[in-house]
């Protein structure tokens, strides 16, 4: 049985067609990362996932439920675009109400368990318009925590948070999932950092989803290369250039040459050119690359 | 093996009481309502002691020279509905024509101070997201309006008692009469409840213009506003000052078939529009 199952699923917003067939698996226990340009659809499906806005054609499976069913519902925690708080109550009159909402018995002691998590106890008295973007992310977060949701469904959750705040993220969302059952779907730009947590992969484009892949089909397909430095990168590019199909700059300096090759064979190739290498290292491409070239393949 | 996830089933009345706690919960921090109902305890006393005090003043147009003489109130009682006058049964016939000015500023206007209160507070919902926590976790858009329309009920029926109380006080100051005429104390309860049922009436037309407008506050208030204009001489003809257990029950009856028939409706738009 899978977390999310999605078949043929489409939404059309008048003529436009934001979600077309897209077809969707989350496996339990997945961290699905949910990757797409903006506009590709992902908000649309993720808030197609929680019945927020109707579908206009197929259908979505939670826990092998339809996705309408309400003991299904009741156990799904959501952050979809920004924490849906009330700005003139404290964090701990909203955590109340949604704690009440969810018909929690002991509600206060959920409360205090969820804010402890996000690290938000001590500003649980503030009001919630007078927290900082991080601080709101954070009690989103919390709020979606509530009650022990059987399937998260995050929407940029990473947006506005600190260096501490991410990595009470990825603590959370590794938490989640250690049993096996609970599964997260979560998109984010941040391609790095989901890198860092995610089980799974989805990639969205017009609507359509282009590539399903786990983390290590991901590092499999992640091609290597060969990254180096020297005294004269113009002239190295050049020469580099005249022998290998793809050879880039990147942002650190280095050049990278992404043809199949060795490290011994530009070290010997450039030297016979006069070129002395001053550092060479083979490496992989990451997520945020490998997307970047699919997009590009797609164009 | 596979594992094994299990859903445990709310029951409607659960589900349904924990969101009308939280409505309540949110009625009781929310500033707009106390306004409000201030402004239904404070607008009779001012209403009925500055007419009072303009009783029997004259205004002279200068463009005509026609001159109107200002007409106070003579009996407390005219701030919830017309005294039954000579040719008149129970008020209802003066009701049904009445443009005067006790006629407009009476405790009927509470209606239209209900319609400010659920329009905010239900595009206060849409505006900050808190509807997005809640549809998420609830499939059932009908305990949304079932609760929605609970609170809006209580609140309609708080104001029009707040209202009640600041017109015995305004006459009490203005040293008016408390005299009922033909009528008697049995009728005034009964022309209150009566009120108070009708409002079920005006609340699920409210609910259901905020819920289809959604975050647009504007939108909400103006077609409340409007379709209680439409519906507000109704008032003063169902629910006379000499109302009686019919008039209740008319009202009641009334209540519920348009709170079941709107509620309705207003679930189903909810179900077939975006909720965020």
């Amino acid at each position: 049985m899978n977390a999310v199952e999605i078949r043929n699923l489409s939404k059309n917003f008048g003529a436009k067609q934001a979600v077309c067939g897209l077809e969707m698996t989350v496996p339990m226990g997945a961290i699905y990362g949910f990757i797409g340009e903006n506009g590709s659809g992902k908000s649309t499906t993720e808030k197609m996932i929680c019945g927020l806005i109707p579908t206009s054609g197929g259908t979505i499976k939670l826990y092998g439920k339809d996705y309408k069913d309400e003991a299904v519902r009741a156990k799904v925690g959501v952050l979809i675009e920004a924490p849906g708080c009330f700005p003139g109550l404290s964090v701990w009159e909203n955590m109340m109400l949604q704690a009440t909402n969810l018909g929690i018995e002991e509600a206060e002691k959920e409360v205090v368990r969820v804010l402890k998590r996000v690290r938000m106890e001590g500003a649980a008295g503030n009001k919630f318009k007078n927290c900082s973007l991080g601080m709101k992310q954070r009690v989103g977060i919390a709020m979606a925590l509530l009650g022990d949701p059987t399937l998260l469904v995050l929407d940029e959750p990473l947006n506005g948070l600190d260096a501490d705040g991410m990595r009470i993220m990825r603590e959370v969302l590794r938490d989640i999932v250690k049993d096996g059952t609970r599964s997260v779907v979560v998109s984010s730009h941040l391609l790095g950092e989901l890198q860092k947590v995610a089980t799974h992969y989805g990639i969205i484009r017009h609507g359509k989803m282009i590539r399903e892949m786990t983390a290590e089909e991901l590092d499999t397909s992640c091609r290597t290369y060969v990254a180096m430095q020297n005294a004269d990168m113009s002239r190295s590019k050049m020469l580099l250039g005249c022998k290998f199909s793809r050879v880039e700059e990147d942002e650190a300096g280095y050049l990278r040459v992404y043809d199949e090759t060795t490290p011994e064979e530009i070290v010997t190739y450039l030297y016979e050119n006069g070129i002395c290498v001053t550092e060479i290292k083979t490496d992989k491409i990451g997520l945020e690359e490998y997307y970047i070239d699919l997009m590009k393949e797609g164009k | 093996m596979e594992n094994q996830v299990k859903f445990e089933s709310v029951s409607f009345g659960k589900r349904l009481g924990s969101m009308v706690r939280v409505d309540f919960r949110r009625m009781g921090k929310s500033k707009i309502f106390y306004i409000l109902l201030a402004c239904a305890l404070v607008i009779p006393v001012l209403i009925t002691v500055m007419m009072t005090m303009m009783d029997g003043s004259v205004s002279v147009n200068p463009q005509t020279g026609v001159e109107t003489v200002m007409e106070g109130p003579e009996n407390t009682w005219q701030s919830i509905g017309t005294l039954p006058t000579a040719g008149t049964e129970n008020g209802q016939a003066t009701a049904m024509g009445g443009m005067d000015v006790m006629g407009m500023c009476n405790i009927n206007m509470m209606f239209m101070l209900t319609a400010v209160f659920i329009c905010l507070f239900i595009s206060e919902d849409f505006k900050s997201g808190y509807a997005k926590n809640l549809f998420a976790v609830r499939a059932k858009k009908s305990e949304y309006v079932i609760s929605k329309t609970l609170s809006g009920f209580v609140c309609g029926a708080l104001m029009l008692l707040a209202y009640f109380i600041g017109a015995m006080l305004g006459g009490a100051i203005s040293g008016l009469s408390f005299e009922l005429s033909t009528l008697n104390t049995g009728n005034i309860v009964m022309c209150i409840l009566a009120k108070i049922f009708l409002m079920l009436v005006f609340i699920s037309i409210f609910v259901l213009i905020s819920v289809a407008a959604k975050q647009k506050t504007w939108l909400c208030l103006c077609g409340s506003l409007a379709a209680g204009m439409l519906l507000f001489m109704m008032v003063g003809m169902i629910t006379p000052l000499g109302s009686t257990i019919l008039n209740v029950l008319f009202c009641l009856a009334c209540g519920m078939l348009f709170a079941l028939g709107l509620g309705t409706i207003s679930a189903v738009v909810l179900k077939k529009s975006s909720l965020v």
